[in-house]
């Protein structure tokens, strides 16, 4: 049985699906059998930015509707071997999948992978609580903005609500020199406030939509700073201490003790 | 305000409230042990202790005292059904509004509120005032 993970944020457009394609490629890249399904249903985007729009045939409603098998629905990513893609439905209105349809799916995945990375769509809507469902183990993925913090936050307690605790954090498009400056909220700030464990900060690199117009992932590209730090945050995933990458790139290390892995 | 107060409602899950609602200190007080995260809310027609934050975006309504083992930076109303004898006692006071029957304070605009020490809010000649907390009871 593999592990689900769901990732989620409560506001939109932090980084949640970039996240998912890019811990997905990087699980894949070491050897592992990963399969993400896209549950950000009416608004599907995981297939394009892994490049595999043209080849869907059926979709998770399919699935959850019994209209097609699980084996014929998932997709073989094109670059990434042992990387499958469920794609969302992008007419089906969320309310066409109920969370205990989620949770079955789920499972049934897990059988076959050791991997499953649920892409959540924004919001605390059915969308949400079907993304979780199916969950043992939740990313919440922030930017370094009092907004999207309040809505971690929100989530935190809906996940712990659900009985998904320790959820961990992953700190998006995080820009040193602004936290220097003030303008932007640092890592201690953040988990200070939320008070869960930090699975990674990732950089705000241009490099992320340079890669995801051509259907790439920065995760493999050695040379980029938001690659490293998702593979360090893929480490960490599999129970392996990885410090935290040095956000300053002129020297110092963060002071930030509290950094940890899934396992 | 008022009748919100007596109502008791929260936002939080049945059964973590039922969790929390048999935590009593005694029959006027419960204790809630955990953090108030961003859209959860506590109204309670008594005192409330909470060994937690109270995260931005929370709210804790209380027709008696609130007292809160940790940081406050949501909104906090104290003897929200008139008691002006009610206070507000936290780690850390950092509140984004804070009300004590209807008195209503917020922290200024240019100043950064709370030092790194226990603080007391309570009415004093008509006004809400924020002191350190001294353990000697005064007021
Ligand atoms: N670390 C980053 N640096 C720069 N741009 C980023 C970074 N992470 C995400 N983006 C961009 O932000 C936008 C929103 O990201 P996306 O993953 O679609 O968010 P969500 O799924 O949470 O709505 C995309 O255009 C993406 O390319
Ligand atoms: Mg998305």
């Amino acid at each position: 049985m593999g592990e689900v993970i769901v990732v989620t944020s409560g506001k939109g457009g932090v980084g949640k699906t970039t996240t998912t394609a890019n811990l997905g490629v990087g699980l894949a890249a070491l050897g592992h059998k990963v399969a993400l399904i896209d549950a950000d249903i009416g608004l599907r985007n995981l297939d394009v930015l892994l490049g595999l729009e043209n080849r869907i045939v059926y979709d998770l409603t399919d699935v959850t509707g019994g209209r097609c098998r699980l084996k014929q629905a998932l997709i073989k990513d094109k670059h990434c071997e042992g990387l499958h893609l469920l794609p969302a439905s992008q007419t089906k209105d969320k309310t066409a999948v109920s969370p205990e349809e989620m949770k079955k799916l789920c499972q049934d995945v897990a059988q076959e992978f050791e991997y499953v990375i649920v892409d959540c769509p924004a919001g605390i809507e059915q969308g949400f609580r079907n993304a979780i469902a199916g969950a043992d183990k939740a990313i919440v993925v922030t930017t370094p903005e009092v907004a999207a913090v309040r809505d971690a936050d929100r989530i935190i307690g809906l996940l712990e609500a659900a009985e998904l605790r320790n959820p961990k954090l992953v700190i998006n498009r995080f820009r040193y020199k602004m936290v220097q400056q003030k303008d932007m909220m640092s890592i201690e700030d953040i988990i200070d406030i939320l008070a869960v464990d930090l699975l990674g900060v990732v950089p705000e690199d241009e490099q992320v939509v340079v890669s995801t117009n051509k259907g790439e992932s920065v995760v493999q590209d050695e040379r980029s700073r938001s690659g490293q730090a998702f593979r360090n945050i893929v480490q960490r995933i599999k129970g392996e201490a990885v410090p935290l990458m040095n956000l300053n790139q002129n020297g110092m290390l963060s002071k930030l003790r509290r950094i940890i892995g899934l396992k | 305000m008022a009748s919100e107060a007596k109502k008791e409602t929260t936002s939080l899950p049945e059964k973590e409230l039922s969790e929390i609602k048999s935590n009593f200190i005694d029959s006027n007080t419960i204790l809630v042990q955990r953090t108030l995260r961003a859209g959860q809310k506590i109204h309670f027609n008594g005192n409330v202790v909470i060994l937690g934050d109270v995260n931005p975006g929370a709210e804790v309504v209380a027709a008696g005292n609130i007292i809160v083992m940790g940081n406050v930076r949501g909104v906090v109303h104290a003897g929200a059904e008139g008691n002006t004898q009610a206070m507000v006692m936290a780690f850390r006071l950092q509140p984004i509004q804070l009300r004590i029957a209807s008195h209503i304070t917020r922290p200024p605009d240019e100043e950064e509120m709370s030092g790194a020490y226990p603080e007391v809010a309570h009415i004093k000649d008509g006004v809400v005032t924020i002191e350190a907390f001294s353990a000697s009871g005064e007021r």
